[in-house]
């Protein structure tokens, strides 16, 4: 250590520069918390790299009446501070208030918690995805719009070469709700974590979104559940039931904080916490 | 690449991989050795650290990245043998400290919290501490602290 090093962490002013550092071979640099880790993980941090902070508009929140435009160098901590009272995103601001722990959330950011490929997780990812959030991307090409769980699944041949600039969330009817089960409170990996929104008409389920991270080793929907929901009353205990008879729809992946089988294994629970919250209302 | 910061108000410039953490310069470099190295991953909160007074993990700041932000460690706070805050006060008078490993973190991380939220309850200051470790799990004893640190009643 301490060497000096000219060129390993070049800061980008534009996308262009940040896209020609890449194809040139470094690295984008984000709130640093997932490469800094790497030495944990058994990696080198070798290489170069391209810090993004530098760029117009990384750092913003801009709440249209629409949707909101979220900077993929927004953190944590400041995403969660700039959708409180705003109504529908409550999976949204439980995912990003959290995370992780509070030194870790003013660090980390949402494009650097989408883009660490190897990190099943995220919080934000299943928020996310139950929103039906989109991904603003720029490549050489020019600029790739497209789902977030479709940037989730696609993400490792689309990066380095794509730049998330990003994300774009949706505002409507729907309500939405979070729930994550860490093994223990103080800043564990969550074995299992469950976004959940609905739109609510008449008493019954008009339409619903689900996104589970943490079980596979990509987050994603919940189609079958999805489906299980709609048309129904919202109910905990009759959402976790349709949970149990779908578990069988997850290939977990085994981790250090638990084995596949127990990851599955709570969905119901959490597939109930998610929806008693979203119906507490104190979900957004 | 030369990088320059401004650590406890005094603005210094070293030869260094951009890359490197901020702890470790702090500890080897400045021999500033409030700030621990114990996980390296942001799970301890031992080695917290401000960046223009916000509290955070600095074995996850490159240093690279640390740009223009003031660098405030646990000597930067006052003078060595004087605690110069209601919660550094609280501490020492509650007899609180127990192995002191985690100590400088929590004085970082709660003073700021406590500040920012002078009506804190248990709770809050409970949440406030997740990214803070004590091994010998003297929580309740900070807890208790914290809030007479605010002057809150028990």
């Amino acid at each position: 250590m301490g060497a000096p090093s000219e060129g390993r962490l070049i800061r980008a002013e534009s996308v262009e520069a940040a896209l020609a550092a890449s194809a040139s071979g470094a690295r984008f640099l984000a709130g640093g918390t997932w490469l800094m880790r790497a030495p944990v993980r058994g990696e080198r941090l070798s290489g170069c790299f391209v810090t993004l902070s530098g760029i117009e508009g990384m750092a913003r929140v801009e709440a249209g009446p629409d949707r909101v435009e979220i900077g993929a160098g927004v953190t944590h901590e400041a995403l969660a501070a700039a959708l409180s009272g705003l109504s529908g995103l409550g999976a949204l601001r439980a995912a990003a208030r959290g995370a992780a722990n509070p030194g870790v959330r003013r660090l980390a950011t949402i494009g650097g918690n989408l883009c660490a490929v190897d990190f099943a997780a995220s919080d934000l990812a299943p928020a996310l995805i139950a929103l039906g959030a989109e991904a603003a991307c720029e490549t050489a090409d020019g600029p790739l719009r497209l789902p977030v769980e479709e940037f989730l699944a696609r993400r490792a041949a689309l990066l380095p070469g794509a730049l998330l600039r990003s994300v774009s969330v949706p505002l409507g009817p729907a309500r939405s709700a979070h729930a994550r089960l860490p093994l223990r409170k103080a800043g564990d990996y969550p074995v299992a974590i469950l976004s959940l929104a609905a739109v609510i008409e008449g008493g019954a389920v008009k339409a619903a979104r689900v996104g589970v991270g943490s079980v596979e080793p990509v987050a994603r929907r919940w189609p079958g559940l999805e489906a299980a929901l709609a048309g129904a009353p919202l109910d905990p205990d009759s959402a976790a039931e349709a949970a149990r008879a779908r578990l069988g729809d997850f290939a977990p992946r085994d981790g250090v904080e638990a084995e596949g089988w127990y990851r599955i294994e709570v969905l119901p629970a959490l597939v109930r916490r998610a929806a008693a919250a979203l119906l507490a209302g104190d979900a957004g | 690449m030369t990088v320059t910061l401004r650590i406890n108000g005094d603005l210094r410039s070293f030869a260094t991989d951009p890359m490197r953490p901020l702890l470790d310069l702090l500890r080897e470099d400045c021999l500033l050795t409030g700030a621990k190295s114990v996980c390296r991953e942001g799970f301890c909160g031992a080695c917290t650290v401000h960046l223009d007074g916000a509290p955070v993990p600095s074995c996850l700041v490159p240093v690279g990245l640390v740009g223009d932000r003031e660098v405030t460690t646990i000597e930067g706070l006052g003078l060595a043998g004087e605690a110069s805050d209601p919660l550094q006060q609280a501490f020492i008078a509650e007899d609180v400290v127990q192995c002191g490993m985690c100590f400088p973190g929590m004085v970082m991380s709660l003073g700021p919290f406590i500040a920012a939220h002078p009506g804190a309850s248990a709770e809050e200051i409970r949440q406030a501490m997740t990214g803070n470790l004590c091994r010998c799990t003297g929580y309740e004893r900070i807890v208790e602290a914290a809030l007479t640190a605010l002057g809150a009643p028990r």
